[in-house]
């Protein structure tokens, strides 16, 4: 459902609004990071489960997880959609306007809207305490991603989407979004996981070049040969593959039974990226195994196993998340679903090599 | 090919809603006056109590009776963490659950039977955040509010599903280990017997 916080008025003459719908995308695991991704490629024309779904990696960066719902462990720097995305020739960029957190916030706003005014979609960092439409409003501090899609400086009113539940589209009061966008985002014990963040207003732009390829069977097994060779590659600085995966997990393992809860703390933030995208790519395949022409059974099945791969996740973070309070306490717990989840991992990349061959 | 259905009398079957109150060990559902006592996930939301049917009351899902649980002090569901439930030892077929998941969730749960013999058996759960029965459960009850631990969230749905497990042996059932999964939720358990039995003792409520 989506609710409509306050009901839009006809925008002033010199109101700046990006042409075309600005469409809601969403799924159970997914975070404001995909899922503002994806409005901004629907809006481009572009199916956001074949952009996202495609890519599928273990990447873990240490001292990198940021206590920010759409933390992931980006391969180029700085780059979310290039990192989500590395098959298709997609982009972004952070900003943040010169002297943020002291100047005039609506002077401020001045780059969102010559952003808008080309008629490029916005991605916004925000505080949830500050937006009437999340349920944290005057609660609790998350760091969390809008779209921004106009801006009406006359009438003082900001659109902006959201496809998380409680979803929202339509306009809110500047001044709201300008506390939401220019919060401290300050440590708050109601959620560890997405505060202590500074949101100091950022906002993301997102560049998508041409030719934009179309995912084809002769591209889907490019790109999952990619993926396994990734799986199987040894990894360096950023812990990646089944190697990467052993290592965040012994680390996790070994910090959880001394007592440390360091990185119990960062498989929250840290695991949604991962888990989100073993998602969408095992339904990406699902999606495929259902077309006229492929090797279905077998696409069929490697998209279960990687949604198992997905859903071993829960057991995971969750019981990371709920360990805080006494890591060694869950220590035992930990370790199985360590393991159940490398286990999956074996099966569906197993999978996925059968599958190519037949492709 | 020609196929043809076979109809079957469905009173041979018989269900058993079990008693699990003595397994409850987290509040998952609160009233609007008291939403912190609500703590089904970590960030400390519930079910909204009004939505959802009387405690205690016999409840009817998918053609399946249920106890809806009577909270005691010790809360009104069993977050899983290995428990064992013993069973009035039987031929079951299947184990159906009323359950919710912190996030989507797939996990074993062991099925004992006399002689020593154990099945493992998926337990697999749709989230329980406005989400889709991604494992085809049936849906038994959605919520039109949220609550969390401050506040009633409006046009937020808390769901909980009807969910099965398939008992294939065929050997007397003689108790359940729930999963170790922190993520997943049992309100209520009833088995479904493989053919009517003669009438056993009330089930009674055992640990082990």
């Amino acid at each position: 459902m989506t609710a409509t916080y306050q009901a839009s008025a006809a925008p002033s003459p010199g109101a700046v609004k990006v042409a075309g719908p600005v469409e809601h995308w969403c799924r159970d695991l997914v975070s404001c990071l995909q899922s503002t991704f994806a409005t901004v490629l629907a809006h481009a024309g572009h199916d956001p489960l074949e952009v996202l779904g495609a890519h599928w990696e273990f990447r873990y960066k240490p001292g990198d997880v940021r206590t920010e719902e759409f933390y992931y462990p980006c391969a180029v720097a700085g780059d979310l959609a290039a990192s989500l995305a590395p098959h298709y020739p997609v982009s972004s960029s952070w900003h943040q306007p010169a002297g943020a957190g002291t100047e005039d916030p609506v002077a401020a706003m001045d780059e969102i809207i010559a952003v808008l005014d080309e008629d490029h979609l916005v991605i916004a960092a925000v505080d949830n305490y500050y937006l009437p439409f999340r349920p944290a409003f005057g609660d609790v501090h998350a760091a969390h991603l809008i779209v921004v899609f106009g801006v009406d400086l006359e009438l003082g009113l900001i659109y902006v989407s959201d496809a998380m539940p409680p979803a929202f589209r339509g306009s809110i009061p500047v001044a709201d979004f300008v506390r939401a966008w220019s919060s401290g985002n300050p440590a708050d014990v109601q959620d560890v996981f997405f505060s202590d963040a500074r949101i100091d207003r950022r906002f993301m732009t997102v560049k998508i070049e041409e030719p934009f390829p179309v995912l084809d069977r002769a591209m889907l097994r490019t790109v999952l040969a990619s993926n396994l060779a990734a799986f199987r590659a040894g990894s360096g600085l950023d812990w990646t593959g089944l190697d990467g995966l052993g290592r965040f997990l012994a680390a996790l393992l070994d910090a959880c039974a001394s007592g440390d809860g360091r990185l119990l703390a960062e498989t929250y933030p840290f695991g949604w990226g991962m888990q989100a995208q073993a998602s969408l790519h095992a339904e990406l395949l699902r999606r495929f195994g259902t077309e006229p022409g492929q090797p279905a059974t077998c696409l069929r099945e490697a998209a279960r196993l990687v949604e198992a791969t997905a859903n071993a996740w829960t057991g995971l973070r969750m019981t990371a998340a709920h360990g805080l309070a006494d890591p060694a306490a869950c220590a035992r717990d930990l370790t199985r679903h360590a393991a159940a989840l490398r286990h999956r991992y074996d099966l569906a990349l197993a999978s996925l090599d059968e599958a190519v061959e037949l492709m | 090919m020609q196929l043809t259905s076979v109809p079957v009398d469905r009173a041979r079957f018989t269900y058993v809603p079990m008693p699990i109150g003595g397994h409850f060990n987290n509040r998952a559902i609160s009233e609007a006056a008291e939403t912190d006592s609500g703590r089904f996930n970590v960030w400390g939301n519930s079910f909204p109590a009004g939505h959802l049917p009387k405690p205690s009351s016999r409840i009817e899902v998918a053609g399946v009776p249920f106890d809806f649980p009577a909270p005691t002090a010790a809360g009104d569901n069993i977050r899983c963490a290995g428990q064992v439930i013993t069973l009035p030892p039987g031929r079951y077929d299947w184990l159906h659950l009323l359950t919710a998941a912190e996030r989507r969730s797939e996990d074993t749960i062991a099925l004992h039977f006399t002689h020593g013999d154990v099945d493992f058996e998926a337990l697999r759960v749709s989230d329980f955040w406005a989400a889709p029965a991604r494992f085809g459960e049936q849906l038994a009850y959605v919520t039109g509010d949220m609550h969390y631990p401050h506040h009633v969230q409006s046009g937020l749905s808390a769901l909980m599903w009807c969910q099965r497990v398939p008992v294939t042996r065929g050997q007397p059932l003689t108790g359940i280990r729930l999963p170790r999964n922190i993520a997943i939720h049992v309100f209520a358990l009833t088995l479904q017997s493989a053919v009517v039995q003669a009438p056993g003792p009330e089930p009674r409520e055992a640990r082990s």
